[in-house]
């Protein structure tokens, strides 16, 4: 094999997911009516916003060889923090704040600050104290949910404050704003991950955490901040989740946790740690985002949907050991 | 030899009841290779590992360069000048060369105040320095699970021979080596040696021991059992040592 097509084909393979969602688009425009127009490439952005953001904090610990479960309900005490003081009807408090611009950086610092808070206890109990973080965020899934149901009584907040509500309504290029926010997280810690030291050693010790300890990456601290990154992005998650949905719900992103995880392995992160990309993990985002809005236009009934994502995880792990067995022999 | 580089002085490790260590006392010279030699679980690596600042010990006390040391992590061992080769290998096998090479000291440069890696500039290091000690590896950007265990060996030796500090320990470091590449790394510790770098070398080869040390240390359940120089000694008066026979040949090495 020559060093050309060796390369390309390395190429081929750490772009997998890539390839898949464009050929995915490619058959959904030909095959379905109406598929094949820019509102709807726009809506499979603006749709995936959410679920996108969460996935970079779960991709960001499970390539540093961990896991967090909790940023689904870190989403949603965020949202719920967010919509309890600036909604103005149901319990929300509809705290208003001078001149109304003031809301939006004020609302964004209490859900990241919300999320970072939980992240620094899981990254804590995780490291300092040797547990396992499937238990620990496991634990954090479950109680952080109950905060959300304390806190709002099982009711919600409507209306969220206009100034707000403007990122989800204010259009750049086609896109809302809390869409271009999804894209430039992605954009920023698909740099970090790839470019910094910081995002470097997070690999590194996903891939085998004594050498980094041996070598003198000071690997607690680097886990402890990989944890709070995901704490406080689940809450920038939970902001625009709020936005989207005008206000918060008790009951608000059920299920998200196991789309995230979905998009994550489907863009080729290994849940064993020390593999992956961001940019796959947004490719895997769209893909499923692209699924969901194939299947609202065909028309199908909606519960198809999971069964299609199932089938989808299913196919990415068997494709990532077929991968492996092709770059073994490529080796 | 005038001051020495690293003095142990009554060094203990305990784990619970059992005591791994009961008074290691030696020291190591600048540009002097000392063989550690003794049978399973006389202590060795445990020792390695408190030098190296993977353990701490129980008691005792360490001398580094005249002063008082002792290395709460890997980090501040490395930061005193000690590089670590253990035996079971240390690379990330999920990245490449390159970055395993420079694990932990990346070269970055600031892009708006921000530290980037210069993966340009990391690649011609490692470029030279795997060039030099004559290690041939297809590309500098393969990762590391599809090197060969030889290949990885030699990355770890190339490693600390480029960055070299002050003290290198080596744990079993040929263990995957085939008879050339392993002769080659010993010329490599010969030439670490005359930089001036302290060397302490682990392994259950005599053959190896007698090549490359100018001393002999022998430890046998946890304390010093022979310290001698190399040239006053032989293969059976070491074996006598470790296996705790008659101690002919051994004595204090001053």
């Amino acid at each position: 094999m020559s060093p050309r097509t060796r390369h390309s084909l390395e190429l081929v393979l750490d772009n997998l997911v890539w390839f898949m969602l464009v050929f995915v688009l490619a058959v959904f425009s030909i095959f379905i009516p109406n598929f094949f127009q820019l509102g709807i490439f726009a809506n499979i952005v603006e749709a995936s916003s959410v679920l996108g953001v969460m996935s970079i904090g779960l991709a960001l610990v499970i390539i540093a060889g961990h896991m967090d479960l909790s940023v689904e309900s870190v989403a949603a005490l965020s949202a719920m923090a967010v919509g309890i003081m600036f909604c103005s009807s149901g319990i929300g408090l509809g705290l208003q704040l001078y001149p109304d611009w003031l809301m939006v950086p004020v609302s964004l610092v209490i859900a990241l600050a919300v999320g970072a808070i939980i992240g620094v206890i899981n990254g804590f109990l995780i490291v300092r104290l040797q547990m396992s973080a499937f238990i620990i965020t496991l634990a954090s899934y479950i109680w952080v949910r109950g905060l959300v149901l304390v806190i709002s009584g099982g009711r919600s907040a409507q209306d969220l404050a206009p100034a707000i509500r403007w990122f989800g309504i204010q259009r750049l290029a086609g896109l809302p704003l809390t869409a271009w926010i999804a894209v430039a997280c992605f954009v920023v810690f698909s740099l970090i991950l790839a470019k910094t030291p910081f995002g470097r050693h997070l690999v590194m010790i996903g891939g085998n955490e004594t050498a980094t300890f041996r070598a003198g990456i000071r690997v607690n601290r680097n886990l402890i901040i990989a944890f709070v990154l995901a704490g406080a992005i689940a809450g920038l998650a939970g902001w625009l989740l709020a936005i989207r949905t005008s206000g918060a719900t008790a009951n608000l992103g059920v299920g998200l946790l196991f789309n995230a995880f979905a998009a994550v392995v489907i863009g080729g992160v290994s849940l064993k740690g020390g593999v992956g990309t961001l940019p796959g993990v947004y490719a895997g985002v769209l893909l499923l985002s692209a699924i969901n809005t194939a299947i609202n236009l065909m028309g199908l009934p909606a519960n198809f949907t999971q069964v299609i994502h199932g089938l989808l995880v299913l196919a990415a792990v068997l494709l990532d050991a077929f991968k492996q067995t092709i770059r073994q022999k490529l080796a | 030899m005038s001051e020495p580089l690293l003095v142990l002085d009554n060094v203990t490790k305990n784990y619970g009841a059992i005591q791994a260590l009961r008074g290691i006392s030696f020291s190591i010279g600048r540009g002097e290779v000392v063989a550690l030699l003794g049978d399973n679980g006389a202590g060795k690596s445990t020792l390695v590992k408190i030098i190296a600042g993977g353990l701490e010990p129980t008691s005792g006390r360490m001398l580094f360069e005249g002063k008082e040391f002792l290395a709460r992590s890997p980090a501040e061992a490395k930061a005193a000048g000690i590089e670590t080769v253990y035996q079971d290998l240390s690379l990330c096998t999920n990245v490449d060369v390159v970055a395993n090479f420079f694990m932990g000291r990346e070269i970055t440069r600031k892009v708006l105040g921000v530290p980037v890696l210069d993966e340009r500039a990391m690649e011609a290091v490692v470029g030279k320095a795997l060039a030099n000690a004559g290690t041939r590896i297809p590309s500098l950007r393969t990762k590391v699970e599809h090197l060969s265990g030889g290949q990885r060996q030699a990355i770890e030796l190339n490693r600390f021979v480029h960055w070299g500090g002050k003290l290198v320990l080596l744990d079993e470091p040929f263990a995957a080596l085939g008879v050339e590449q392993t002769r080659r790394g010993l010329d490599m510790i010969r030439q670490v040696a005359s930089q001036g770098i302290g060397v302490v070398i682990i392994t259950h080869i005599m053959q190896q021991a007698f090549q490359v040390a100018d001393r002999i240390v022998v430890i046998r359940h946890g304390v010093v059992a022979g310290d001698v120089a190399r040239n006053k000694t032989s293969p059976d008066a070491v074996i006598n040592m470790i296996t705790g026979e008659t101690l002919a040949g051994a004595g204090p090495a001053s």
